[in-house]
């Protein structure tokens, strides 16, 4: 580090840290933000971490300024799903302040993982899934530290940005949060009136007294309130959605302003003084390692510092996945690193296993594994007696291929190592994570590992980072004092992400003389590490038969899976409605009609949820009606948590499609109806999620796969992984929203996954060809 | 090399190797980082920016053919963020991750400069920016009001 530089006064002044802050009671920064000329270089307006008013908090997540702002801390990451405004959505409907003063502002991570939750906050009121009044079925406790909560009743209770949970996980907590602050408040201005608290009201950020009309600002009272405890926050209680006044409104994302001028900081815009740049290459395929490199040859090359060996990630660190060592080039610049990392011969050294391995050799032991035993996950009836007693049976097998999130921010991240403090600057899903793996690869306590989150240029799935932050903390260990900026290429992305696993599914069903199915066998095989192996199948059928077997068949391979938008769910939706559409077509039955009654048939608990979503998105498509040559409809379920009387999302979709003569396939109409639980927090970004999914889906379905040869990933840039364009969108998205009676599983995942199904049996319905093997640019789709 | 360039109608002269992409020069050198790196192969248009007002992706540009030029970012494409395409973005709540969308934003004002009431064709054809989240849906949307808004 060069000390000189005026700017680095900064990084030695650490009297703002958010733990001495909190420590004495003072003000609380929920980041630590370099001063003087730094200020500038990162755009402070931008930043997530802006700079607060010196006043005290009321609690963790309320702050409000003598000017009448409040600052509403977030402990989720902003990755496009509009979190930092249904959460602060939610804090306010509560708090009763003026939503237009409401400023987010990233919680501090280091801060949630040295205080603990506030008691009031580690009860979940009501009963469960279907009481309105309650706080639904929060996913929390189950694990420990590398779990889903990260650290066990942690200030935020949770930290992560996963499972499309941020609202069904936080919006309890998160009213409270408003309702304590609000409680407090009114008791401060009662206290310094001197009259009964349950005489003062509250609107908008003003407090009356209602016998005289007085009148006093939070803004005002709030240094008396964050002094006032509340006698008894186990009474606070949060509005049912027949109270909500903000929540269920539509509400646009507050962070847009930024993001329209470029203001916005995300992990690759930090800039701190005196940094440095890294550029990294590892081993293409997994779990091989560098065998040598000549630094010599680059060692001139303009900007050119010093160059790393990265070993393989320690995989404890990330979820288990083992990634691949690799040679970092330390540079002034990142283009000047990353150019001269190009011209540098490197040998790999690869395990000859992995090597061996290609996209044909691996869907063949999936698809011989489908003929081995497996795991039986559900078995009711006796498929394997309906089966030998021979009838009508309709058999078919589907293929899906490796998948990365494919985000357009390529991996990156900024870290500061010094001799008793590291400093770290990421868009990052599971930031107590990242903490715990700086603290063992750097030595020094989690304490001191300060974690400032940036906004991601999108997400996509938690654990598709790999292992961007651990190169960067490794690299910036081996040069304490110099902040480190590592940036991948998008070529390095596609080596530095975690796939959804290849996968192959066998579905056959036995038919009565009507068509129905009397016995419904499904068997799975991908990747044995990856989630989501379950999905979509277990437990019971979702459409009706008296005999039901699901069994996993999975097998061992070296890309490492990990989520992917919907984990489990968008592959065996394919898998399932697919197989439902062939079977209404081998009993001569109208597939929306067929689903229709299946359903009906069912002891499910949502059931009738189910037929609403299915009879609402055939009406919004007009279904039944002519249509011409070369066009068609096709429907499809979408649910998840249908199976269980818990949370769930439900929702149904027609997609209408053309293909000419010459095989162009057109997407024209998209009609959805989904359901929104008890209430959605705010309708306007569940409908721009479900707009991205159709495209996402709609991608899966028709363009994107990733192969493998020699072990290596093929597809590693936007020419060979195509995304669609805005000519490929479907002109109309209809949206229709209902309600029903459960709080809702997500909306951030899996919704419209229907595209890859409806797609296909469109194109089966144009064509006469039934491809069950995605992506479909792989087939002629020319007909006539 | 030292290299003169125009940006945001600001004259910076910048000593840069004459293959660096502007890109890196605007982003490393002159501290605007609202241009995005995503692709790096003049794909995805994360980059795009305007140079004497035609859009490029700047990430494959070498920074001299951008001497002496007018180089245009999302920076300064207004001063206070209410240029009528940033406005019709907030109206309709375009952005998600946002990452993409300073380079759709460049191009769609390109389009618009070409084509003061865009068919849908034209649209398609000019604006071959890619958007992981999909905001295709509402961009075509904010371009339909903004067109609506112009004077004819």
């Amino acid at each position: 580090m060069n000390n000189s530089d005026p700017n680095m006064v900064g990084l030695s002044r650490r009297d703002l840290l958010s733990g001495a802050a909190a420590a004495t009671g003072a003000l609380v920064v929920g980041f630590w933000m370099p001063q003087n000329a730094l200020a500038q270089i990162i755009h402070p307006e931008g930043a997530a971490w802006a700079i607060e008013p010196a006043v005290k908090e009321i609690n963790a997540w309320v702050v409000v300024a003598p000017d009448e702002t409040v600052t509403i801390r977030i402990a989720q990451t902003e990755l496009g799903q509009g979190v930092w405004t249904s959460n602060a959505m939610m804090v306010c409907e509560e708090l009763q302040c003026d939503w237009s003063k409401v400023r987010p502002q990233y919680a501090s991570v280091n801060r949630d993982g040295q205080e603990m939750a506030p008691e009031w906050t580690l009860n979940v009121m009501g009963k469960g899934a279907t009481d309105p009044f309650g706080g639904g079925e929060p996913e929390f406790g189950k694990r420990g530290r590398t779990g889903i909560e990260g650290i066990p009743n942690s200030l935020y209770r949770r930290m992560r940005t996963n499972a499309a949970s941020s609202v069904k996980d936080g919006r309890y907590y998160l009213q409270l949060a408003g309702a304590e602050a609000r409680e407090r408040l009114l008791l401060a201005a009662a206290k310094s009136w001197g009259v009964p608290a349950n005489e003062v009201s509250s609107a908008n950020g003003v407090i009356t007294h209602r016998p005289t009309d007085r009148t006093i600002t939070y803004g005002q009272v709030a240094p008396l309130a964050a002094q006032t405890p509340h006698p008894n926050p186990e009474r606070i209680r949060i509005k049912p959605p027949s109270e909500w006044t903000l929540m269920g409104t539509e509400q646009k994302n507050l962070d847009v302003p930024l993001k329209v001028t470029g203001k916005t900081i995300y992990g690759i815009d930090v800039k701190l003084p005196g940094m440095k740049w890294a550029a990294v290459k590892a081993c293409p395929v997994y779990g091989g390692r560098v065998k040598s490199y000549d630094f010599e040859r680059i060692r001139s090359e303009p900007g050119v510092i010093s160059a790393i060996e990265l070993p393989i990630p320690n995989p404890a660190l990330i979820r288990d996945r083992v990634f691949s060592g690799g040679v970092a080039i330390i540079a002034e610049t990142w283009y000047q690193a990353k150019s001269a990392l190009e011209k540098m011969p490197i040998e790999w050294d690869v395990p000859p296993a992995h090597a061996a391995r290609n996209t044909a050799n691996m869907r063949a032991e999936l698809l011989a594994a489908l003929d081995r035993p497996g795991h039986i996950r559900t078995n009711l009836g006796d498929c394997a007696r309906v089966f030998a007693g021979g009838g009508r049976i309709v058999e078919a097998t589907y293929s899906t291929p490796y998948l990365p999130r494919a985000r357009m921010e390529p991996g990156n991240a900024t870290v500061l190592v010094t001799d008793n403090r590291v400093d770290i600057w990421i868009g990052d899903q599971s930031p107590q994570e990242t903490r715990y793996s700086a603290s063992q690869i750097t030595g020094i306590p989690e304490e001191n590992v300060y974690l400032h989150l940036c906004h991601l240029g999108g997400g996509y799935g938690r654990n598709g980072n790999g292992p961007q932050a651990e190169q960067a903390i490794y690299i910036a260990n081996q040069n304490r004092g110099t902040p480190i900026h590592l940036l991948w290429t998008r070529e390095e992305d596609f080596v530095g992400t975690t796939y959804r696993s290849m996968g192959v599914a066998r579905l056959r069903a036995a038919l009565d003389a009507d068509g129905w199915p009397i016995a419904i066998e499904v068997r799975t095989a991908m990747d044995e590490n990856a989630p989501g192996a379950i999905a979509a199948f277990d437990k019971t059928s979702r459409y009706y038969t008296p005999n039901y077997r699901f069994s996993n068949h999975n097998v061992a391979f070296h890309i490492p899976v990990g989520t992917r938008r919907g984990v489990g769910e968008p592959a065996h939706d394919f898998y399932r409605e697919s197989f439902i559409d062939e079977l209404a077509h081998a009993a001569g039955k109208d597939p929306y009609r067929y689903r229709r009654e299946l359903i009906a048939r069912t002891n499910l608990p949502y059931k009738a949820d189910m037929i609403k979503a299915l009879d609402t998105a055939a009406e919004m498509s007009g279904w039944g009606t002519p249509l011409p040559q070369g066009m068609a409809r096709a429907i499809a379920l979408e649910e998840r948590g249908a199976e269980g009387g818990g949370m769930a999302t439900i929702s149904a979709a027609v997609h209408t499609v053309s293909i000419s003569k010459q095989g162009d396939l057109r997407l024209l109409r998209v009609a959805i109806a989904h359901e929104e639980g008890f209430g959605l927090v705010n309708p306007l970004s569940v409908r721009k999620q479900i707009e991205g999914q159709v495209t996402w889906f709609y991608n899966d379905a028709m363009h994107q796969e990733c192969n493998v040869a020699e072990g290596r990933i093929v597809e590693n840039n936007f020419d060979r992984f195509p995304l669609s364009r805005i000519g490929e969108n479907p002109p109309e998205i209809n949206i229709t929203f209902f309600k029903t009676g459960h709080w809702l599983r997500g909306m951030g995942h899996d919704r419209a996954t229907s595209l890859q199904s409806g797609i296909a049996d469109a194109v089966f319905q144009i064509t006469g060809k039934r491809y069950r093997d995605l992506p479909l640019h792989n087939h002629d789709l020319s007909w006539g | 090399m030292a290299i003169e360039l125009t940006v945001n109608g600001v004259r910076h002269s910048v000593d840069a190797a004459p293959d660096t992409p502007l890109l890196w020069v605007i982003r490393d050198q002159l501290g605007l980082t609202g241009t995005k790196f995503s692709c790096g192969i003049a794909q995805c248009g994360a980059c795009t920016l305007h140079v004497d007002g035609k859009p490029v992706r700047s990430c494959s540009l070498p920074v001299t053919a951008a001497a002496g030029k007018a180089v245009t970012t999302i920076e300064g494409l207004s001063p206070d963020g209410t240029h009528p395409v940033q406005r019709a973005w907030i109206e309709l709540d375009v952005p998600q991750c946002g990452y993409c969308q300073s380079g759709m934003i460049m191009s769609v004002v390109a389009l618009l400069n070409r084509h003061r009431n865009p068919t849908d064709a034209e649209i398609d054809a000019e604006v071959t920016n890619a958007c992981r989240c999909s905001t295709y849906h509402r961009v075509r949307q904010a371009i339909r009001l903004v067109a609506s808004r112009l004077p004819t």
